[in-house]
């Protein structure tokens, strides 16, 4: 291929399209900025169906309405103990209130548990623990959001309590909420008893830390090697969140 | 000569073309196989609201994996070496966004993403690595002609028939 074949070929081209001019067809036009149309018109196509792949996926894993907790709560140790106490499948899931990954897990799976919680096909030990600490500033937003959490049970809030501070999640890095903030929260949805107390004296922080450091220590928990949140097991055994079917899988066996 | 230099240029772009393929691919492949992951990355830049959050982080994936079949194939390569070169601005704003606030993130580029502790960042060598890609893309916008393309076929396709019924 030399420069003359390359010049021929435009010299044809250009022949090309004035036989067409003449006989009144109209060559298919280099389109936007250059680009072949029917190339433009794939890469539409490509593009257009790759949204529509992801807004799919999205809209399939977007939870359905919320659920209303109809099911008792009780503190057992550092954990909230869901559902009724003779339920087939016990479910422990740990959590910490900063964890992004956290906020997900509820907004996926916070209706299917809470659905099964009140039939009564599950009781779910929710463990709040404090592994994130240090990603708020000041320090300790998990402690105190666990904390806040289980002066929730005594003050007849829990369920919603828990689920508005995932719902409204303050981003990691940033201060989180302040006590003063968590105990209005709570007063919004009808907190008794001593909770402002409960939440400002930061009454289970020591309880929260060691419960934590249990929970890390333990290799049943880990994966790699590493304990994180959110982890769940089903009747003692660590579950792989990676299967988003592991709740209505974990029902079926029931 | 100027044919040399011409047919060099095409080698270039087309080793431009499949390297952002490449890219795009990978990185796109990572984030759709751990879509938790891709959700707490792009939570972590802090600059979308929750339920915007999601949809991206569903469709950001799949979105940079069409890039990189488009581009592997050869199809449209200047439009979608444009639409790249978007994306890939967006990702520069992203991270310089973070970066200037002072968040701890990783850009979450090839999967991953999220918090990490404030000594952990690596926001230059992030912006760096855009930057080339950027030029790639760059490259494919101001002259997208490449070797082993569909746009070459479909480029050719009139100009073949005119010639044949000139022979």
């Amino acid at each position: 291929m030399g420069g003359a074949s390359r010049n021929e070929r435009q010299r044809r081209q250009e022949a090309a399209r004035q036989r067409l001019a003449a006989a009144g067809i109209t060559p298919k036009k280099s389109g936007l900025a250059g680009t072949n149309r029917t190339s433009i018109i794939l890469v539409a196509i490509v593009v257009v169906v790759a949204v529509a792949v992801g807004v799919g996926v999205w809209l399939s894993r977007t939870s359905t309405e919320p659920v209303a907790a109809n099911y008792p709560v009780a503190l057992d140790g550092t954990a909230v103990a869901a559902g009724q106490a003779n339920a087939p499948i016990t479910i422990d899931v740990y959590e910490d209130y900063l964890c992004p990954v956290c906020e997900r897990f509820e907004t996926t799976y916070g209706p299917q548990l809470a659905t099964a919680l009140n039939e009564g096909k599950i009781k779910v030990n929710y463990h709040s623990t404090s592994i994130l600490d240090r990603f708020s500033n000041p320090p300790g937003y998990s402690t105190l959001a666990a904390n806040a959490g289980m002066c929730a049970v005594p003050a007849g809030i829990w369920p919603a309590f828990h689920k508005e501070l995932f719902d409204t999640q303050p981003a990691e890095g940033g201060p989180g909420f302040t006590a003063a903030q968590l105990v209005e929260k709570g007063n919004a949805l009808g907190a008794t008893g001593d909770w402002q107390e409960c939440v400002t004296s930061n009454r289970h922080a020591g309880a929260i830390t060691a419960a934590t450091n249990e929970a890390a220590a333990n290799p049943a928990l880990q994966t790699d090697g590493q304990f994180g949140t959110p982890t769940v097991a089903i009747n003692g055994q660590k579950i792989d969140l990676g299967n988003r079917d592991w709740l209505k899988e974990a029902l079926g066996q029931g | 000569m100027k044919q040399g230099s011409g047919q060099v240029l095409d080698i270039i772009g087309t080793l431009a073309r499949l390297g952002l393929a490449a890219v795009w691919l990978v990185s796109g492949t990572l984030k759709a196989l751990d879509p938790d992951q891709t959700y707490v990355a792009v939570r972590a830049y802090d600059v979308l609201p929750t339920e915007l959050v999601g949809v991206v982080a569903e469709v950001l994936p799949w979105l940079e994996i069409a890039f990189g079949v488009l581009l592997l194939l050869g199809v449209g390569t200047r439009l979608v070496a444009g639409l790249s070169a978007l994306l890939l601005l967006v990702f520069i704003a992203g991270v310089t966004q973070a970066w200037v606030r002072g968040l701890s993130i990783d850009c979450g580029c090839f999967g991953g993403g999220g918090q990490v502790a404030p000594g952990e960042t690596a926001y230059g060598v992030e912006l760096l690595r855009d930057a080339g890609f950027l030029v790639l893309a760059g490259w494919l916008l101001v002259r997208p002609r490449t070797l082993l393309s569909i746009d070459e076929r479909l480029e050719s396709r009139p100009v073949a028939r005119s010639g044949e019924g000139r022979d």
